[in-house]
Order: C-alpha cells, then structure tokens, then sequence
C-alpha cells in the first residue's frame, strides 16, 4: 500500500506538473502559425507510446523495462493525452464528420481505459474480499464439477427424496447449467442467490433429518456455485473492458493516419 | 468466505495453459486433454498413449509397450501397435484473448473499408472530410459558376490540389506538401502570417487585394480570414490588426510621410486621435453656413407646418441608413431661403445652380415678365411688363446695378436690402447670391460662383452606420449648436466614441468595428 501510494503521489505530481507546463506552453506558443502540425505531431507520438504498452505485452522476451512500470506511464500519459488533445483542439469543439468521429474514438478509447483502470483498482479488492482464488480459464471445468457433484446429489442413485429431486429439478439445474446473474455480480447484488437460499431453507421444513444432510451440501454447493459466477462475472468485466479500449485504439490510429494525410495534403499541399 | 470456493489446485496431469490462444473442447467438462489444440485451433487428440515396440534380444517381431501417463491401461496396444483407448475429438474453443485480437481486425477492416468507402464517393468525401462548414462566399451556386468562368474545380479542388480527388492522389499531395509530413524543423519555424501555398488558390479569383496601406506586408489570406468555420467567414479579430499594428517594428517599417499611426492595441487605449482633430483639418467648403445660427437663433422662423429647424430636417439617411444623404438647396434651402429678386412679383425667382444662367435671366427679364404675364393671362401684357421693369428701375437705377447686387450683396438690411423681400418677414432674404456663395467677379461675362464641395464622408478608411446609432442624439456627437464656421468639422473626438466603444462603455471595441482592411476584388477571366 505504500508503494502504491508513492507511485500514486509520483504520478499524480508528474501528471499536474506536466499539464501546467503544457498549458503554460500552449498559451505562449499558441500564435505560431504551424502549431497545429507540432501539438498534433506530439499527440500522436503520446498516442504510439500508449499502443506500445499493449505491443509490450506481446514482446516479453525483449529487455523494455517491467510491465508494472509501464503500466503506470500509459496511465499517466493517458490523463496527459487528454490535455494534448483538448490542447491540439485548441478547446474547440471539432467540426466536419470526419473530426467529430475521430473526436469520439478518442473520446470512447479514453473513456474506455478510465473504466479500465476503476475496474482494476476496485474488482481485484471485491475478489479478494469475496474470498478463494480462481483461474477464469478453469472456471467451466470447477462449474462443471459443482453440477455433477450436486446431480449426484438430488438426482444420483443414493438419493431417494422426491422432494428434493423436484426442487433440484425446477430450481437448481437451471443455476447449474450455466453461469448466472453476471450484471448483478458486477453490481455487487446478493439478491438470486439470498432467494435461492431461502428457499433451500424453506424445504427443510418438508424433509426427513436425512434429506436436511443431503439440502445442506446442496446449499453449499450452491454458495460455491455463486462464488464462482461472482469470480466469473468480475474477471470478465476485468477482461470485457479491453474489448471496446484495444479495437477502437487501432481504429482510432487508423483515422489519424487519414487525419495526417487530410491535413498535410489539404493544408500544406494546397494547390 | 473462502471456504465457499474451491482451493486452486494445481493438477501436474492436467496443467492449464491460460496463455495459449486455444483451449481443449472438453474442458468445459473439466477433462482436457493433455495435448491440448494446436496453435491454428485444431484437436491434436489421438490416444491416450503412443506404444513404443520393444524388441528383445533374439526376437524377431518385439513386443508394444503402453506408455500412458501413470500406468500402463488394462488392454495394452492393438496388434498393430496402437493404442486401444483413442481420445475422442473436440472442437477446440478460442480464448478471450483470440476473440479480442479478432475484434480488434475486424474493427480495423471495418475502419478501413468505411474509409475506403467514403473516400471513393466525391460527394460523401467532400462532406465527410471537411472540417467544417464553407462560407457562402465560398459554397453554393454563385461560387460554382465562378469557379467554372475561371476554369476552376467547382468543389473542393476550387482551392485545395487535393481536393475532389481519392484516396490516391491525398496521399500523393500529403507527401508533396510543403512544408513536408516529417518536416518538424520547417513547421517549427514558420513565420507568423506568411503565405502558404493555399493564397495562390486565393488569388485565383482575388487577383487585386487592396491593401489600406501599398506598402503593407504581404501576409497570408487564411491569417484573417479562416475558412470552414460556418456560414459566414469567421471574422476578423483585434489579434489579426494587432499583428503588424502591435509591433513598433513593423509599423516603423510600413510608414512613409508622416508618421502618424503609432503601436495600437486597444481602441480605448493607445488607438490615435483622429487625424483631423490632431492635423486641424478644416472643411475647405466654400458655402457659408452657420450651424449654431440654424439651430438656436432666435431669427430662425418655423418651417412650414410650425416645426422647429432641426438637424434631421436637412440631414436625412440614405436609403441603407448608414449615412446621410447630401444636402442640396432644393430639398432643404429653398423652404427658407427664396430666390424672389423683385419685391412686387413673387412668382418670378431666380435659378439656382449656374451663374451663367441667373445672369441670363436677369439680362432676359422683358422676356420672363412678358412669359409671367401670358401665364397669369394678364390683359395687357406690354403695359405689365413695363410697369413691373419701371419699378425695378426706380429701385437699382440700372440692370448693371440690379445684377450686381444679386450676385454682391450680402446685406440683410439697409438699402441693399431691396433686392428681394416677402411680406410678413417670416422667410430668409434673399439679398444676394454671395451670403451663401463665394462669388467671384469677371471681367467678361457672369461672376463666378465657387460650387460648395461638401464631402460625403470625413473618414474614409473607418466605417459607421447611423442607423445603428439612432437611439444617441446627433448633438451627442456632432457639437453643431457651438459651430459658426463653415470650415468647422463637426466630427466627435475618439473620447467621444470610446465613451461606449470600450469595455468600460460595453459597446463592441474590435479594430473591424470600424475599420476594412481591403476591399475584396472578385474578378471573372
């Protein structure tokens, strides 16, 4: 937590010294008539070195320094992206089709890494106060492992209430079959599994003290069976995030390699 | 909590390979496969082991051997050496991470392809890639057919080499610009304001830029005047006139004569005193005209109807309203100031406009009597025109004299006064043309009157519009009602309009408020 909040403290004090000095920059050097070209010419540049952080991970075998260290610059550099392109905006709302658009592909790919990073700052915390460790890779096989443990259970040749069987039958294979409640996971609501719960605990009332024994490992199972769609849905959303922030990152740097070409060609190159 | 899920595990047998692109079809059902699928995604299951032949000394044909993994099966291998429990086949299921590399090419294709699209539809290009609205001047029919009359392209390509073409040619231009993509030394060092490439296009149809000053520096068109910003061009900031008009050099280096334009910033400011107060300029007109006299003396009558002679009598707006129309002695002397010569006969007056014309007349009055008396039908028309040139003679003794003091005289009372005169004393006099005029005599021929030269307006690079300043009295600004010389220019110092042009007063202060920079010169070849 220390170093975290160093690394906090360092980053945070590197990002606001940066943007004054930029902004102390832009406003002295705002006139010159080729401007643009310079403040777009290091937008670009801050954007390259953002996309190489996710190249970085593809390279593990190349000396580039520690991905944590990484991590923290694109962090960093991505808040300071933003200055560059409110600063190259010259804090004007864009005009045109083609500038709006690539104004909101910058815009989601930002927004997309600020929901990035308060989902790994906060879910890892939720995981780890929800309790056990699990690769998301594994997950169909742990899940596949509950359903027959609890089919055995209600349905196996060992058991012998009817009761039970019903109750598994309605109620219990259906939140077996598959994983559930994943926005509800993410929302942090207990609701589906509380009135699961219940409900187990109302069938007590219906079954022999043998039958209790046989509901009791079943509501285990269904506790570990909602302990694992909660790691599921939260090590998705963890993942689920890069799935809008990388995409539109490459289509965003595909736009402004058009958006150069627009601008040189239209600009510099007029008839 | 921890106890509701399983504890990881870490199987030897069955290790998880999470980083791998492709994970085994069963392992949904918590069996994988050892193997696991190959890179490209395919199954690579087979058996559960690959029997080795082991062939003992002496032996001929050897024996198969199980090598599964823990212990060797119940079966053993076929005869013909393979293994008796194959593995079934599955279809092996891509990682998140492959589904993300996918969307992450097929956002790229879709990028391109839309581009690629868009790009080769001249009308959905030019829409797409423009970085804002035309102005009208610059867009629409009327620019169109200017474009054509000066063989130009009618859209984009009117200014822009690249423009209306695709993907191709942008790209060509784009590495032909100047200064050149990677060229950060060049875009670093422009100088402010200098011309690009671009005001050649300008000059296309702008051939003459009149420039307020010839000896002005040459600066780029788009320094001011920035295209795509909307319907109208986007207007000229302070910042713009600042550029040169802000730096003592420029400005030292721009003036001739005299130098009379110092560093301006701010109207309130540092802007001069106009040059007319600082250079007491005096209006040469030679019409003699007292305004304090017109406007308070107490000699003034009413006009026709009982109003009081005002400003906006003989001040009228033109039809724009931005200035006024000039005054002439028709519409705003003659109501006052009649021309009658003869006290007895107020229907004969003199003409206005020519002294060659009053000197024919009055060397021509048997005839204008004779015309008077045909016209009101008189009897006697001889008898009428010898009483009327008897009396005049009683009263200036000759036609020399009569004509003199039409031209002459400037008495209002007195003897001269005869001249002309109106019963009841409510209208001006006439007692001769040089109370107004400065006549001149001749030797040969009519005197000479000097034709009033009244310009139309005083500053002629400064722009105003009365209209918008009609809720502000004209004695606000025109101190009219302490002027009794003609030679007066009843203008208001630069404290006057500061007054409300400033951000004190809140009235808009920008350079172009009031001044142009050139007149825009659109020529068809």
């Amino acid at each position: 937590m220390k170093r975290f909040r160093r690394q906090f403290f360092l980053g945070t004090s590197a990002l606001i010294a940066a943007t004054v000095a930029a902004l102390w920059l832009h406003k002295k050097f705002c006139a010159l008539p080729d401007y643009p070209f310079l403040t777009g010419w290091i937008l670009f540049a801050a954007m390259l070195v953002l996309t190489f952080f996710n190249a970085r991970k593809k390279l593990p075998f190349l000396a580039l320094g520690k991905a944590e260290t990484w991590l923290q610059i694109h962090i960093y550099l991505g808040f300071f992206t933003v200055v560059l392109f409110l600063i190259h905006l010259n804090f004007r709302a864009p005009h045109g089709w083609f500038e709006i658009t690539l104004a909101w592909l910058f815009a989601l790919v930002t927004g997309s890494g600020v929901v990035g990073l308060v989902f790994s700052r906060t879910l890892p915390r939720r995981l780890v106060t929800r309790g056990g460790e699990v690769i998301f890779e594994k997950i169909p096989a742990l899940r596949h492992a509950l359903k027959t443990e609890a089919e055995n259970l209600a349905l196996g040749t060992d058991a012998k209430s009817a009761v039970i069987a019903e109750f598994y039958a309605k109620r219990l294979a259906p939140f077996f079959a598959g994983p559930k409640n994943f926005w509800l996971h993410v929302f942090e609501s207990r609701r589906p599994f509380n009135a699961l719960a219940a409900e187990l605990n109302d069938l007590r009332r219906f079954v022999s003290e043998t039958e209790r024994a046989t509901l009791d490992k079943l509501a285990a199972l269904v506790r570990q069976k909602d302990g694992l769609d909660y790691h599921r849905a939260l090590q998705l959303a963890l993942k689920l995030w890069l799935f809008v922030h990388i995409p539109l990152t490459y289509g965003l740097l595909v736009f402004t390699a058009l958006h150069i070409v627009l601008v040189f060609g239209f600009s510099g190159g007029a008839r | 909590m921890s106890e509701q899920l399983p504890a990881p595990d870490f199987d030897a047998q069955n290790y998880a390979r999470p980083n791998q692109n492709w994970i085994c079809g069963h392992a949904c059902e918590g069996q994988p496969c050892r193997q696991g699928p190959d890179a490209n995604g395919r199954c690579r299951a087979t058996a559960e082991c690959k029997p080795v032949l082991e062939t003992n000394p002496g032996e001929t044909k050897g024996r198969w051997r199980c090598t599964r993994p823990g212990e060797p099966c119940e079966f053993g291998p076929l005869p013909d050496g393979s293994c008796c429990r194959p593995i079934a086949k599955c279809s092996p299921v891509p990682t998140l991470r492959v589904w993300r590399g996918r969307v992450t090419l097929a956002v790229i294709a879709a990028s391109c392809a839309v581009l690629l699209i868009v790009l080769g539809d001249p009308p959905w290009r030019n829409n797409f890639i423009s970085p804002g609205e035309i102005s009208r001047a610059h867009s629409g029919a009327a620019f169109a057919g200017l474009a054509a009359t000066n063989h130009l392209n009618q859209s984009c390509g009117a200014c822009h080499a690249a423009g209306n073409s695709g993907p191709n040619p942008m790209i060509h231009a784009a590495l032909h610009a100047d200064p050149g993509i990677l060229d950060l030394e060049k875009l670093a060092n422009a100088k402010p304001a200098e011309p690009t490439a671009i005001d050649e296009s300008c000059a296309q149809c702008h051939v003459a830029h009149n420039f307020h000053q010839p000896d002005a520096p040459t600066i780029s068109c788009s320094f001011c005047h920035a295209e795509h910003q909307g319907k109208m061009m986007a207007a000229t900031t302070d910042e713009n006139c600042i550029f040169c008009h802000g730096d003592a050099t420029k400005m030292a280096a721009t003036q001739t004569g005299n130098n009379f334009t110092p560093v301006i910033h701010h109207f309130a400011d540092d802007h001069p005193q106009f040059r007319f107060i600082t250079e007491k300029w005096r209006d040469p007109d030679t019409l003699k005209f007292n305004h304090a006299l017109h406007l308070t003396g107490a000699t003034i009558p009413n006009l026709p109807g009982g109003a009081k002679l005002d400003c906006a009598f003989c001040h009228q707006p033109d039809s724009a309203g931005a200035f006024m129309k000039p005054v002439n002695f028709e519409n705003n002397c003659r109501v006052c100031h009649s021309l009658q010569f003869d006290p007895e006969t107020p229907q004969l007056q003199l003409p206005h406009g020519s002294a060659e014309f009053v000197t024919a007349f009055l060397r021509s009055l048997p005839k204008q009597y004779a015309d008077l008396a045909a016209k009101e039908n008189q009897a006697d028309a001889n008898n009428f025109v010898q009483q009327k040139l008897a009396a005049l003679r009683t009263q200036f003794g000759s036609g020399e004299e009569l004509e003199r003091r039409v031209f002459f005289s400037t008495a209002t009372f007195g003897p001269e006064t005869q001249i002309g005169t109106l019963s009841g004393g409510t209208r001006a006099l006439f007692p001769g043309c040089e109370l107004c005029h400065e006549v001149k005599s001749s030797v040969a021929g009519s005197p000479a009157i000097t034709k009033p030269m009244m310009p139309e307006r005083w500053l002629a690079q400064a722009k105003f519009n009365h209209a918008k300043h009609a809720n502000i009295s004209c004695g606000q600004c025109h101190d009219a009602v302490h002027s009794k010389d003609t030679a007066d220019i009843l203008l208001p110092a630069k404290e006057t309009c500061a007054a409300c042009h400033s951000p004190r007063g809140g009235v808009v202060d920008t350079c172009a408020t009031c001044h142009t920079y050139h007149n825009a010169t659109v020529v068809t070849r």
